[in-house]
């Protein structure tokens, strides 16, 4: 009947119809569009696109326009003005009702889901250059705070989501690869494999992973084939990296010398004794080279700094010194990273794969640090019977990589030790008369100056004497091979019409193999060498049986799921320890002579849980959602161990109503709440509950154990109760967004509660108190030009978080802990903290005002200034009190997007303002006479003569305790604003691809971590959540070029 | 057909479903620990957690510099004046030489004794008090428990020591001691008095005492009946109870020699050495490696420490005319620095009056027994309590002069000291400092003798000591309570500051 019809239609519009051909094209990624509708607008007259995205369609003479429809993309309506070849570049529905987000054990239809998630596609992965897809997160939605990821090739970032849940334990998100909690290290993924990263934040979706998702869940899903498009793609990117935050700004050779001089002069005109000015000025001008170690200037040792402590004028810098005082870039190179990909993608009615092989190749800017992975998948899904669907996701990755020491005041730690290594100080050695280079009559080469080489000077306590970064890092190794096998197998079994039974069974196999060597002649090493070995793997196996039921009668449809869930991960361990190097250039543990340490240890966790969900909608208006998971963790006593977590959830698509429909403005309206309650067993060890000795504690060859800590039966789990309620909203075509507020109690806080020292054991994990987080959130997505060939859009968020601590155990008021202390009404990010009074004109003494109700304190110790303020030289009887907060007032981040034909540029900012950083780094650089020690340039404001009004404390090196101890003096304001990414896209046209046998092909260019404004340079403002500073690999700036082939 | 297969589906799954996994699925145990309740079920287990406070005395703890006992004998010399550092070297130390780390309340070295000494105690209450209850031998039993009273009484005596104020004999001593630790008590407990805590010292060692009194010890990492007559001898000395104090002595040191001559330059490295009451051993899978007292205080391991700032000996002291000049324990320091016989390599920096007292197992091995009591301490407490009492100043020459003739390596030129009164006191001070140098004596006896710091006129660097001067009974001869400590005990009171 329809084909008699079409027939008819044709024989009547033949001889006066026009043929028009064109392709339909993705604006996404540029790739044709097969299935698309192509209609003659106003008539039945219509073709759908093939395989490659091609029409052809014979029009009447008189049509003014093709119609172009296809599910998820905005329809797009060409007027043919006398062309017979049309291209169409279709766009993304922006409102994307239709959308899917994946959620705990299934995926939801974005307008009808009822929790708080936000859903991060591929497209904004593919193109970054990032070997950890952690780092596509950040500043994309609200709500999310995270840190830097470090400059060390392959690390990812920490997220938060919606404050910070947990004191002790951990308050990192729980990460599900595909559907199953991921045990493994993120960095295992490759990112091009990468369909969607979804974040589920509030307890309506997260709740199905109850006992894990206090924090929110990151859920990572892969992509599959798709059944109507086959193609291969090749993708390749090739980029360069260099440091992305400059380093502290620190005083210079020549103008160090004073300081220092200052330092010894105040040691003796301020001792106990007092030494005279004018002797004490001479001592300190005689004995200067004897306080630093180095002359590395044209005058002699007692020339250098006169006797009033100014610079000699006529000191110069001798011979080769001058180009040899920068430690940093010897240790430092030109970052590459290039990476290659290679897809085959497709399927029929029945089936459909996906097949990947990755390689990426990246060298950090330090020497010695790496990173190199291969990446492979397999994902085959099949339907071999109507009521049958089974598939299978197979992925291996290859990793190797050199490590850059990080973190923390270890000697062989590069950002630590050059940013402290004093000015004066060269890399290699120098006669010390004329400042020529040494030469190594062996090698013909320069010499390491160790600091304490015979016959040349040595370097102060400050300076690391007899040891040196840049020569144990190009002589030892620190490196890892990581070897991973991740699987998840599943199998649908539909009946009863209603009815889907699905049991899935996952492992993560993580096989990792660390390998480290001192060498013999510098370092911790020296001088016999040692080497380490590390062996660990850890098997985590998930296995769940999931019954759905579906039914949908009338305006009613109701969903239903009942499951069941095992968890089981072991960790074991294996690491030998041994010195006494035989061969040179061998670092296997044979090749030495003696055993330090061989140990081995196997950890074990377990979960078990049972779940259910209900959904019920009523004429896809009304939305309501129960769902309740019921669960045991290991980690806790028998009787203590099972806990109960549910949500409820509801929403009301208010457009569906009548008095809404008729505002034509109004694409879409929905209103949606939850509450709920997880749980946390994360981050406390693995036998949390049980009263322990340590075993191998031996004395010599008789076995011993000690106490290792204290028995708590009654630790259960922290539980989290979330409540979140959100507008979302589609206006005028253009403007999409929505506007949340959520509250989220933690209680039953598991937390490592200090001990008094006096009873031998440092710390237990309790269940204490209860806090709060609560936010608003706010996202707004604008397309403030929209035509056809140019789309400029805007998608803002912004949030803030509020975190306060409303209950601690009786009898327990504060809890300190290092620079925070825990108090109801405070935040766990409250900085407690030494109150810094300020410097004494008359001394240029370190004031704190002073804490005398708590201590009998010696009058000594004590001042009055500016008549009523009583303060004190002593840190020890400093005030301690609450200075600010490392939370922000404000965190967010800003896309710009811009289309133009098939350009695209987008921009991704994120800021912050307020908050405080408690900058040690920059406290260690401030020290008041560490001779040796690098100093900050606000040094030079430091007191130098009575009268003189600063907040720098006089240069002193019997005072350094005093003068520069933790206080907020150290505090400083951590808003910034960062450009974290900028991509520019243009997509060939498919005229240019089709002649050269391609489907399609895009070129970019990606940058990041390109900019960065904050209060101090040198500073990373997003170095932790606690707001301290440390002495990391600072990220990285990465700038790539890119291209992807479709064939 | 299509009937037959649903339901056999529908049976699958529901059975899957009723697979759940057995009773004891949730029960995971460590395979790297034991539960503190097994290890108290036998005597053999119970003997397994006393020696685990044997090797709390010399493993590595928290920080470099924290290297049990080892470390404290550093820091209780470094407070003193006949330990020299001859430079900064690479820091370590350096607060504690200058009087600043032991007086902050938040440094590591400040908390470091109160965490270890009574992270001993603790580990002995749950000895003391479970011991009880474990099946095997009752003289077992005895062995197990008097150890553990002596590390009890032995832990108290030193805290008490740094962060109390002195023992006055003659007074009722009503100030502030630390707290006494009896039970596994976390509430956090108030500070005991002076007298309340060497009382308490004092019934553990004579129980102690009891429970010993017939033990043979398979090694010196153990402690036997002359092992508490030594801490009691210590105790009663600290106390200036000079009768006790030299009858203590007298019995700790029977059935020990002292060392020869060759021996004492033997590098003061091995617990088998006739003289040693008390030590340990150091295997090589136990090494404590830039921690250990060896990395500090020897001179020929090869860690930065040692060679740039190798100890030394103050000059007035070892000059001191009280010494022959073939006394062989002059003979362990080198006034030129050279130290010839050792071969340093040229890495090594080279000070006057450094010490080769000690010397570790290689230059790239730290390791080396670390000693805590022996017999010469014991002939210099008998000395000293008969030279104080009073009237018994022949006996105290008696002690004093075995002592010094073994030391003398030309017995020609030994001279028996015949001093008396004040005189003979000041000797066997002198021989004191010079016997017992680097072995962690010095700021407890100035402290017990209510003297003053004098580091002027020898061998101290002003621009590293900072401190020369402090006087008797300032309030800097109190360790400051560590922070953590008042932080999480509301009973606690800090020290004046």
């Amino acid at each position: 009947m329809m084909f008699v019809l079409l027939m008819v239609t044709g024989l009547f519009a033949f001889g006066q119809t026009v043929q028009i051909t064109g392709v339909v094209t993705s604006s996404e990624d540029g790739l044709p569009l097969p299935g698309v509708t192509v209609k003659v607008q106003g008539t039945t007259i219509g073709t759908v696109t093939g395989p490659d995205g091609v029409y052809t369609l014979q029009v009447p003479r008189e049509a003014a326009s093709l119609e172009f429809s296809f599910i998820g993309m905005q329809n797009q309506v060409v007027s043919i003005s006398g062309q017979t070849r049309v291209n169409v570049t279709l766009n993304p529905d922006l409102v994307a009702m239709e959308e899917v987000v994946v959620i705990a054990y299934g995926t939801a239809k974005k307008g009808s889901f009822t929790g708080a998630a936000a859903q991060i596609e591929s497209k904004k992965i593919e193109t970054r250059p990032i070997a950890n897809v952690t780092q596509a997160i950040e500043g994309t939605n609200p709500g999310i705070q995270a840190t830097s990821a470090s400059g060390q090739p392959g690390s990812g970032q920490d997220i938060r989501i919606r404050g910070f849940g947990s004191v002790s334990a951990s308050n990192s998100p729980l990460y599900v690869v595909d559907g199953v909690p991921y045990s493994g290290s993120i960095s295992n993924l490759n990112s091009q494999d990468i369909e969607s990263i979804s974040v589920l934040k509030d307890a309506a979706s997260s709740a199905l992973y109850g006992n894990k998702a206090a924090n929110g869940v990151v859920m990572i899903t892969t992509k599959r084939g798709s059944k109507s498009r086959s193609s291969v793609q090749f993708t390749t990117t090739q980029g360069l990296s260099t440091r992305s935050i400059p380093e502290y700004e620190r005083v210079g050779a020549l103008a160090y010398y004073p300081l220092m001089w200052e330092a010894d002069y105040h040691r003796q005109v301020y001792a106990a004794t007092p030494v005279d000015p004018a002797t004490a000025a001479q001592n300190s001008t005689n004995n200067l080279i004897a306080r630093v170690g180095y002359n590395i200037t044209d005058v002699a040792n007692n020339q250098i700094v006169r006797t009033d402590g100014t610079l000699n004028p006529d000191a110069k810098i001798l011979g080769d010194y001058a180009g040899d005082l920068d430690w940093q870039e010897p240790i430092m190179r030109q970052g590459y990273r290039g990476e290659y990909g290679l897809t085959f993608n497709g399927g029929d009615d029945k089936s459909d794969y996906y097949v990947s092989l990755g390689y990426l190749n990246e060298k950090g800017y330090v020497i010695k640090s790496d990173y190199e992975r291969f990446t492979g998948r397999i994902n085959v899904n099949t339907t071999p019977k109507k009521w049958m669907r089974t598939g299978l996701n197979l992925s291996g990755t290859m990793t190797e990589s050199n490590v850059a020491s990080s973190g923390g005041t270890s000697y062989v730690n590069p950002f630590f030790f050059t940013r402290n290594m004093g000015p004066i100080y060269p890399v290699y050695a120098h006669d010390p008369v004329t400042g020529d280079y040494l030469i190594d009559p062996a090698t013909g080469g320069y010499i390491y100056d160790l600091g304490n080489l015979p016959g040349l000077p040595t370097r102060p306590a400050g300076a690391s004497p007899g040891r040196h970064v840049v020569a144990e890092t190009e002589w030892n190794d620190d490196l890892f091979k990581r070897n991973v096998l991740g699987a998840r197998a599943y199998i649908d079994i539909m009946f009863l019409k209603n009815f889907k039974f699905t049991f899935n069974v996952a492992s993560d196999v993580s096989a990792y193999n660390g390998a480290s060597f001192e060498n013999k002649t510098v370092g911790d090493g020296a001088p016999a060498g040692r080497a380490d070995r590390e062996n660990s793997l850890t098997t985590s196996y998930t296995i769940n049986q999931l019954l759905n039921y579906n039914k949908t009668f009338d305006i009613h449809s109701v969903e239903v799921l009942l499951g069941h869930e095992n968890y089981d991960y072991t960790y074991s361990y294996l690491r030998g320890f041994r010195q006494g190097q035989i061969v040179d250039g061998n670092t296997e543990l044979v090749n030495f002579t003696t055993t330090n340490s061989l140990t081995s240890y196997t950890d074990k966790y377990r979960t078990e849980g049972y779940f259910a969900r209900l959904n019920y909608n009523l004429a896809e208006k009304y939305f309501i959602s129960g769902s309740y998971r019921y669960d045991g963790s290991s980690k806790f006593y028998q009787d203590t161990r099972w806990g109960g977590f549910w949500s409820v959830s509801a929403a009301w698509r208010m457009d569906a109503e009548n008095f809404i429909k008729s505002q034509q403005w109004i694409d879409m309206l929905k209103l949606r709440s939850s509450y709920g309650a997880v749980g946390s067993d994360n981050g406390i060890d693995f036998y949390a509950w049980q009263a322990r000795y340590n075993i191998g504690v031996n004395n010599a060859l008789e076995p011993g154990f000690i106490q290792a800590n204290l028995a708590n039966e009654a630790l259960t789990w922290e539980s989290n109760n979330t409540f979140d309620v959100a507008l979302e909203f589609g206006l005028l075509k253009r403007v999409t967004g929505s506007i949340e507020f959520y509250h989220r109690i933690s209680s039953n806080l598991l937390f490592s509660v200090p001990l008094p020292l006096s009873s031998g054991i440092s710390s237990q994990q309790q269940n204490v108190g209860t806090m709060y987080n609560q936010g608003i959130e706010a996202r707004l997505a604008v397309d403030v030009v929209k035509k056809p060939s140019f789309r400029w859009n805007v998608d803002v968020n912004a949030s803030t978080v509020k975190n306060e601590i409303t209950k601690l155990p009786p009898g327990q008021t504060e809890i300190i802990q290092g620079s925070k202390k825990l108090m109801v009404g405070h935040s766990i990010y409250d900085f407690w903290l030494r109150d810094w009074y300020g410097v004494d004109p008359a001394d240029g003494a370190a004031l704190y005002v002073a804490n005398i109700k708590d201590f009998t304190t010696q009058a000594s110790n004590l001042r009055i200034i500016n008549e009523t303020d009583t303060v004190s030289i002593s840190q020890n009887n400093a005030k301690y009190a609450y200075h600010g907060s490392s939370i922000p007032d404000l965190l967010g981040g800003i896309t710009n997007t811009f289309t133009y034909k098939a350009f695209e540029l987008s921009i991704l900012a994120t800021f912050q303002i307020g908050g405080e950083i408690l900058d040690g780094t920059y406290q260690s650089l401030m020290h008041s006479g560490n001779y040796g020690n690098a100093s900050h340039v606000d040094i030079l404001d430091r007191w130098q003569k009575p009268g003189d009004i600063t907040n720098v404390p006089r240069l002193d090196f019997a005072q350094q305790t005093p003068f520069t101890s933790t206080s907020d003096r150290w505090l400083v304001d951590a808003s910034f604003f960062s450009v974290k990414n900028v991509t520019f896209s243009y997509n060939l046209p498919a005229s240019v691809t089709q002649k050269a046998g391609m489907k399609g092909a895009r070129v970019w260019i990606s940058g990041e971590n390109l900019l960065l404004l904050n209060a101090r340079t040198g500073l990373d403002p997003q170095g932790s959540f606690a707001g301290t500073t440390d002495n990391v690999y600072t990220p990285s700036r990465i700038v790539t070029f890119g291209i992807n082939v479709s064939l | 057909m299509k009937r037959i297969i649903y339901y056999t589906m529908i049976t699958a799954a529901l059975s899957l479903f009723t697979v759940s996994c057995s009773e004891d699925y949730l029960d995971t145990l460590p395979t790297d620990q034991v539960s503190a309740a097994d290890a108290f079920t036998t005597t053999t287990n119970a003997m397994q957690a006393l020696n685990g406070i044997h090797r709390i005395m010399y493993n590595q703890w928290r920080n470099q510099g924290e290297a049990g006992e080892g470390s404290m004998n550093i820091n209780r010399d470094m407070l003193g004046e006949d330990l020299v550092m001859t430079s900064a070297g690479n820091g370590w130390y350096n607060n504690t030489y200058k009087w600043v780390d032991h007086r902050n309340e938040t440094s590591s070295t400040d908390s470091y004794p109160w965490w270890v000494y009574y992270r001993i105690i603790a580990n002995a209450n749950m000895i003391i008090n479970n011991i009880d209850g474990a099946t095997g031998p009752q003289a077992d039993k005895d062995i197990i428990k008097g150890q553990a009273l002596v590390y009890r009484a032995w832990g108290h005596f030193n805290i008490v020591q740094l962060y109390g104020k002195r023992y006055v004999a003659g007074t009722q001593n009503t100030q502030l001691g630390v707290p006494i630790m009896l039970t596994n008590n976390f509430d956090g407990q108030p500070r005991n008095t002076v007298q309340e805590v060497y009382a308490q010292v004092e019934a553990d060692l004579t129980q102690a005492a009891t429970l010993l009194a017939t033990y043979t010890r398979p090694n010196k990492s153990h402690m036997n009946l002359s092992v508490v007559r030594g801490v009691q001898a210590r105790v009663a000395l600290t106390k200036q109870d000079w009768t006790a104090a030299a009858a203590f002595a007298v019995q700790a040191r029977t059935g020990y020699s002292l060392m020869t001559t060759a021996e004492y330059t033997g590098g003061f490295n091995n617990y088998t050495n006739r003289e040693w009451m008390w030590g340990s051993t150091v295997i090589a899978d136990q090494t404590t490696y830039f921690y250990s007292f060896f990395a500090y205080m020897s001179r020929n391991f090869s860690s930065t420490n040692i060679r740039g700032n190798p100890k030394a000996i103050n000059r007035v002291l070892w000059n001191d005319l009280a010494f022959t000049a073939t006394d062989v324990r002059k003979l362990n320091f080198d006034p030129t620095g050279a130290h010839t016989a050792l071969a340093l390599p040229s890495t090594f920096s080279k000070f006057p009056y450094t010490s080769q007292k000690f010397i570790a197992a290689g230059g790239a091995d730290s390791r080396g027994d670390v000693v805590y009591m022996r017999a010469a301490e014991m002939l210099l407490i008998e000395a000293e309590a008969y030279a104080r009492m009073g009237g018994r100043d022949t006996d105290a020459q008696t002690a004093l002069n075995i002592l010094r003739q073994a030391r003398e390596t030309v017995p020609a030129n030994y001279v028996a000291s015949t001093k008396t009164g004040q005189a003979l006191i000041d000797e066997i001070m002198l021989n004191r400092r010079l016997e017992l140098w680097g072995e962690g004596f010095r700021f407890t006896d100035l402290k017990r003798l209510n003297l003053p710091l004098n580091r002027n006129g020898a061998n101290h660097n002003t621009a590293l000591a900072v401190v020369m001067d402090v006087p008797a009974g300032d309030v800097r001869w109190e360790w400051l309570i560590p922070k953590a400590e008042v932080d999480a005990n509301k009973q606690m009171v800090q020290n004046p500051l």
